[in-house]
């Protein structure tokens, strides 16, 4: 069956197979292959995505379950010509990636987490428990949790 | 960025930009035209025989089932000997099941078809039928021995007879699964007009691949040619291929269209190989005095149901590096890997080093309980401090300070606070070495007419930050900023020979080879300035500037742009022994009485990786392996079933840990550089998951009163041993 959808603000349309993952149909159909899938059971946060805003995992749902909507991957985040947003530059400065494979899918749970909260104080701890949805292998999580309380809006209170 | 003085400095990488954007390339990314996909058939049982194999028919997009019949002339896995072991060849893992099955996942049939869903779809009618046995489970009841290993040295029975106190112990660490966020993964592709057979493939190197490739495959190495992309992590378990990647390779050859198998985490979690597994029994024998006088261990392998190529390393690695810290001058260890019916163990982050580290480490605290010593103090007492110290077990120790990082790592724990009502509380520290470095690795560097310099290294990376490291090490020996430096990894066509990324080898041998090739590069810029400039080459001065004489100067630019003596190029190779990391642990921790739940206060990690290249990256490889070893402590375990069957099948059942998990880690470096290399560096990948381990151990013993418990340590193991502990007291009360 066909399924339009808009991604990073573009429409894309593509026939899909019903059993066809949005994670499967997002980085094979649309080419976007920033976004990683590193378990298929929705528990390590690779292949996280924002659906109309929201932060999903796109190997928990069916590319049909998505159609009509608007999806936003990592791809969105740098600005024109590639210049790196404030939380991805705050990522790099603090160290908060080795393979990178999991990168993206922090990037956009943080992302949201940081839209969702603005104007309120993040502090550690809740860092710490909204990113827990999100596996790391490589960091130990010091500098992703350092990289998003430094981008936090108002700035860390300190403890 | 200054030209010079960029060793030590904690520069961000250059890495980062690309992979932040969702521009890299992992092995999945790779599509090439007419691709096939493969799905594997996977025995359920842990011990089999096949008695039959039947193929299903008119299933849609299916184009091949091969099995190992169809895959002939394959040879099995080559298999590595460490010095002075004994390895049974004939154990090594076939490529597919040859008629019986050791372990549950290994694969027994590979299905190719048009798309990965459709070939889980016909892997799915694949019918086997299998002859099921008993399998074995434990290695201490398995009477096949795959892999031996012993050292003896000075006169142990008579230490052991003249010892004041005899101190004993028996511990075990679980197996354990790398689980790199990205899975392995191939892409192969066979041209066959010039018989090249191509592989894109998650490896951590592309030498030892490529050599165990061409041995399976029966091809010579010209014949191949590997690849490594962007590789999502490793850990150690990507540096032995897996036996679905050779598979791929016949299969590519046997069907002469490209194939694709990009593992699932379910197949990671049951097929790939597996750390840790080890058991031993051992004895210290001490003087009144609690000098150290000779070491006696019995140490098990859980081998699993075959030999990969590197399964003997880390029992090997394990043995040699009992003694630890310690100067004990006699030693008789024994190790002995036996076979199981479970995926076979090779190297896991430390492979070998945390298992020395956690017993020798262990044991010292039970030692210092027995004799009723402090157990800083018996540390002390014991402590190696001349270099370079030859261990009881062979080992040549280059360099280290021991005693300042124990010194670090106790000032920074600071004493232990009081338990809060209902939890008992413990603190513990630990010191560990790690081997590093060893063997050669190459590197080639060429200044091109863009004024760049490019460096071709034979170690490629997979998350550790090769790019930023090196050029920093060329940046300093060139007087060059490091932004003028371009690496490049990963492709055996143009890559410079090699060994390959593992044990914290990288910066030791391949950066001491870009080092030297940087150095070369420079004595051949000062041959050309002299030429330019019409004086002997010892007149010249190599500056930041350029090379300098009386007569004028000559910048790199101008070299790189006078392209009539061709570009200047230079390659080195750099051979070294091993070198000895090391460093002091340290960690407080709390259990609820009532429940037995663990909390790790704290954690701290002093370690000595030589001169530091760039502090920003080795802090983040010492939080990253003082997480997993973390990991190990509290929730990590490959379990399975008493018939065999892995019952870590999801990241539910094999939990890492959360940002949400890991408790304030403070670091510390001590800096003591090796002899051994132009760098004066030793390895920094591994040493946080080594010393962490038996830090957080001992801390967990002192919390129980000396009670030894097996990691990792949940809630009803430490409930237990709370229940154990309060009889023990009360029958101490009775009896007083």
């Amino acid at each position: 069956m066909r399924i339009s959808v808009t991604i990073n603000g573009t429409s894309f349309s593509d026939e899909v197979e019903p059993r066809t993952l949005l994670s499967d149909f997002i980085r094979h159909q649309a080419g976007l292959t920033g976004t990683h899938v590193g378990c298929e059971h929705g528990a390590c946060g690779a292949c996280t995505i924002q659906l109309d805003g929201q932060p999903v995992r796109s190997c928990l749902m069916l590319a049909v379950q998505a159609s009509g909507r608007s999806l936003r991957t990592v791809e969105d985040l740098a600005g024109p010509n590639g210049r790196l947003s404030a939380l991805q530059q705050a990522f790099t400065d603090h160290h908060a990636l080795q393979c990178g494979f999991c990168t993206a899918g922090f990037l956009m749970s943080a992302d949201a987490l940081l839209r969702d909260r603005a104007g309120t104080h993040l502090t550690e701890a809740e860092v710490r428990r909204e990113l827990a949805g999100n596996l790391c292998r490589c960091t130990g999580y010091e500098g992703i949790v350092a990289a998003v309380l430094s981008v936090a809006d108002p700035p860390l209170a300190a403890e | 960025m200054t030209a010079s003085g960029t060793i030590g400095v904690g520069l961000t990488r250059r890495e980062d930009a690309r992979i932040l954007r969702g521009e890299t390339r992992y092995l999945d990314d790779i599509v090439r035209p007419g691709m096939l996909h493969a799905a594997f058939v996977r025995s359920p049982h842990a011990a089999a025989t096949i008695a039959a194999l039947r193929v299903p028919v008119g299933v849609e997009g299916l184009v091949a089932v091969l099995s190992s019949a169809d895959l002939g002339g394959l040879a099995r896995f080559p298999v590595t000997e460490p010095p002075g072991s004994q390895i049974e060849a004939a154990e090594a893992h076939p490529v597919l099941a040859d008629g019986e099955v050791r372990y549950a996942g290994q694969p027994v049939a590979m299905v190719l078809a048009a798309s990965r869903a459709l070939a889980e779809d016909a892997a799915e009618r694949v019918d086997v039928e299998y002859e099921v046995h008993e399998p074995i489970l434990s290695p201490r009841e398995s009477e096949h021995v795959m892999m031996r290993w012993s050292a003896r040295r000075g006169d142990v029975d008579a230490a052991f007879a003249e010892a004041a106190h005899i101190v004993s112990g028996s511990y075990a660490l679980a197996r354990l699964i790398a689980a790199p966020m990205e899975t392995r993964g191939v892409v192969a592709e066979h041209d066959p007009e010039l018989d090249m057979l191509t592989l894109w493939c998650s490896a951590q190197d592309i030498h030892r691949p490529l050599a165990q490739l061409a041995h399976i495959l029966r091809r010579p190495p010209e014949s191949l040619r590997l690849i490594v992309p962007d590789v999502g992590g490793a850990f150690g378990s990507k540096g032995v291929i897996a036996p679905e990647v050779a598979a791929v390779a016949a299969g590519t050859l046997a069907v002469g269209a490209p194939v694709k198998w990009t593992e699932d985490r379910l197949e990671n979690l049951i097929g790939a190989y597996q750390g840790r597994g080890m058991e031993a029994d051992l004895e210290l024998a001490l003087d009144a005095r609690g000098r150290m006088l000779a070491l006696r261990a019995r140490l098990r392998a859980d081998l699993g149901g075959y030999l990969l190529t590197t399964t003997p390393i880390p029992p090997h690695t394990a043995g040699t590096l009992l003694p630890g810290c310690y100067d004990i001058p006699a030693a008789d260890v024994q190790v002995l890997g036996t076979r199981t019916n479970k995926v076979p163990t090779g190297p896991y982050r430390g492979a070998g080093r945390p298992d020395a580290a956690y017993m020798i480490e262990s044991l010292v605290d039970a030692a210092a309980r027995a004799l009723d010593v402090d157990r800083v103090a018996l540390r002390r007492r014991n402590l190696i401090r001349g270099f370079p110290h030859r261990t009881a077990t062979g080992l040549d120790y280059d360099s280290g300070d021991f005693e300042r990082c124990l010194d670090r790592a106790l000032d920074l724990l600071g004493p232990v606070a009081p338990a809060e009502p209902g939890e008992v509380r413990g603190q513990g520290v630990a010191l560990y070495v790690e081997r590093s470095g060893g063997a050669w690795e190459s590197a080639e560097i060429r200044l091109d007419p863009d004024g760049r310099f490019r460096v071709a290294s034979s170690a490629n990376p997979h998350g550790q930050g090769h790019e930023t490291t090196f050029a920093q090490i060329a940046a300093e020996r060139l007087l060059v900023s490091p932004d003028a430096i371009e690496l490049q990894f990963g492709d055996s066509a143009t890559s410079p020979a090699g060994v390959g990324t593992f044990g914290s080898r990288s910066v030791a041998q391949a950066g001491s080879a870009v080092a030297m090739a940087a150095d070369a590069l420079v004595a051949c810029g000062r041959d050309r300035a002299a030429q330019v400039l019409g004086v002997q080459t010892d007149r010249i001065t190599h500056a930041a500037s350029g090379f300098s004489a009386s007569t004028g100067t000559v910048s790199w630019d101008s070299l790189a742009k006078s392209t009539s003596l061709g570009p200047l190029r230079a390659e080195a190779r750099f051979q070294s022994a091993n070198v000895f990391s090391s460093g002091a642990h340290g960690a407080t921790v709390s259990i609820d009485r009532r429940t037995g739940a663990l909390r790790v206060d704290r954690l701290v990690a002093v370690d000595d990786a030589g001169i530091v290249i760039n502090p920003l990256l080795v802090h983040g490889q010492v939080i990253g392996g003082t997480v997993q070893a973390l990991g190990e402590c509290l929730t990590e375990e490959a379990v399975y079933d008493e018939a065999g069957r892995p019952g870590a099948r999801s990241f539910l059942d094999y939990s890492l840990l959360t940002a949400a998990d890991v408790p304030p880690i403070t670091t510390a470096e001590v800096a003591t550089p090796t002899p051994l290399n132009p760098l004066g560096a030793k390895g920094a990948g591994e040493g946080g998951a080594v010393g962490a381990l038996p830090a957080i151990a001992n801390a967990v013993a002192d919390a129980l009163g000396g009670v030894v418990v097996t990691p990792p340590f949940t809630a009803e193991k430490l409930w237990r041993a709370l229940q154990e502990q309060s009889l023990r007291a009360r029958g101490g009360e009775g009896s007083s």
